[in-house]
């Protein structure tokens, strides 16, 4: 055993998951027949063996890898029908927002809309079809005039290129997004994931 | 550097559990049945000849086939590799060196050990095999290349037949892990 590996044995790094030797002799009365190994060789095996697969799920796809790269943008003043028209024409529930230069400022969604319109608790469109049924006239007048800039989420929740999916679905659950546009170190927009891009990206690295 | 080579000495680990009843029964059960069928074969039908079919190594295939059948010493792989490999490298030593008995038996068993190594074949009892083929008297010489044949390669392979029937018997055992 070299002294490398001898470190990575004594610290014993499972995740806090600190494997004691009368589990693993537990678990070798468990399986019939004589094992032709001692409890402490199969602690090392378990060890080094659980810190390779770390170092696999480690070594994930990153945004660049799964992002979709050819992504409308819109800025900020362009006019909300615009905007709505191009994510439906699209069929995208979100877009981001970008300035002259094609940096990222914001990123409006179905939800700035439906915040928008008045549907206070929870934006979806069922909420949206209630209000709209209780009032006269149509919920979305309010903000004909506006432009993408007066609704948008600003700052945009951003991922650069190289961030990690595990890092990314934590992120997306945290601040409750669906999608994170991915900027360049100016910031500029070059692609989007959205949460269809992890789940696809998911199986993918499922498959052996 | 002292303290930690005699810190070394003191052992890291426990000794693993012992095996249940019934485990203990099937190793019995099968080395009886295995060992009884090369010793019969050979009593019965080779005592009055130059020919033999039973080797003292075979006892310690036995533990191994029998007795601790989830090793990778113990798969047909090994067995039969191990046997035949150490047969042909005790022969040669033999042949080659018994002018000097002391250094014959000395190369068989060191050169099987690192062969077995190098063809994944590791079986210790092919180290006694190829040591019996230098020190086990005038009968094992006699036989020359035919050692490797018989008894080496038939006795083990007897041995294997009882351990494929023995052990897939047993409820709680399978055998092999693998072939190759």
């Amino acid at each position: 055993m070299g002294n490398e590996e001898d470190d990575r044995v004594k610290r014993g790094s499972t995740a806090g998951v600190e494997l004691k030797e009368e589990d693993i002799m537990a678990a070798m009365q468990e399986i019939h027949g004589y094992l032709d190994i001692t409890p402490g060789d199969f602690k090392q095996i378990y060890i080094l063996a659980y810190q390779h697969a770390l170092e696999r799920l480690s070594r994930e796809l990153t945004a660049a890898e799964i992002m979709t790269r050819k992504v409308i943008s819109v800025t900020a003043d362009t006019p909300l029908a615009e905007v709505a028209e191009a994510m439906g024409k699209r069929g995208v529930s979100g877009v981001p927002v970008v300035d002259d230069q094609g940096r990222v400022v914001g990123v409006i969604s179905e939800k700035d809309f439906l915040r928008s319109m008045g549907v206070k608790d929870s934006q979806n469109f069922m909420t949206l079809v209630a209000s709209c049924l209780r009032s006269k006239g149509c919920v979305a007048l309010p903000i004909k005039k506006q432009a993408a800039g007066d609704l948008m989420s600003t700052p945009a929740v951003t991922v650069t290129p190289e961030a990690r999916m595990r890092d990314m679905a934590e992120l997306f659950t945290q601040r409750r997004i669906n999608r994170a546009p991915v900027t360049d170190k100016e910031g500029r927009l070059v692609g989007i994931v959205t949460r269809g891009d992890l789940i696809r990206a998911t199986l993918q690295g499922a498959r052996p | 550097m002292i303290g930690k080579f005699f810190r070394k000495m003191t052992g890291a680990t426990q000794s693993p559990p012992r095996v249940s009843g019934m485990e203990v029964f099937w190793s019995w059960l099968g080395s009886f049945l295995g060992i009884a069928a090369v010793a019969y074969l050979n009593d019965g039908f080779l005592e009055k000849t130059d020919l033999v079919l039973i080797i003292g190594s075979f006892g310690a295939s036995a533990v191994l086939i029998y007795g601790a059948i989830k090793s990778p010493l113990a798969q047909p792989r090994n067995l039969l590799g191990g046997h035949i490999l150490s047969a042909c490298i005790g022969v040669s030593a033999w042949k080659l060196l018994f002018v000097h008995p002391w250094l014959a038996a000395a190369l068989a068993v060191s050169v099987s050990i690192a062969a077995m190594h190098l063809t994944k074949t590791l079986h210790p009892p092919g180290g006694a095999t190829a040591l019996i083929a230098v020190i086990g008297g005038p009968k094992i010489h006699q036989l020359g290349y035919l050692y490797i044949v018989m008894p080496v390669a038939a006795g083990a392979l007897i041995m294997l037949a009882v351990a494929l029937v023995v052990n897939n018997l047993a409820p709680t055992r399978r055998y092999p892990e693998y072939w190759y």
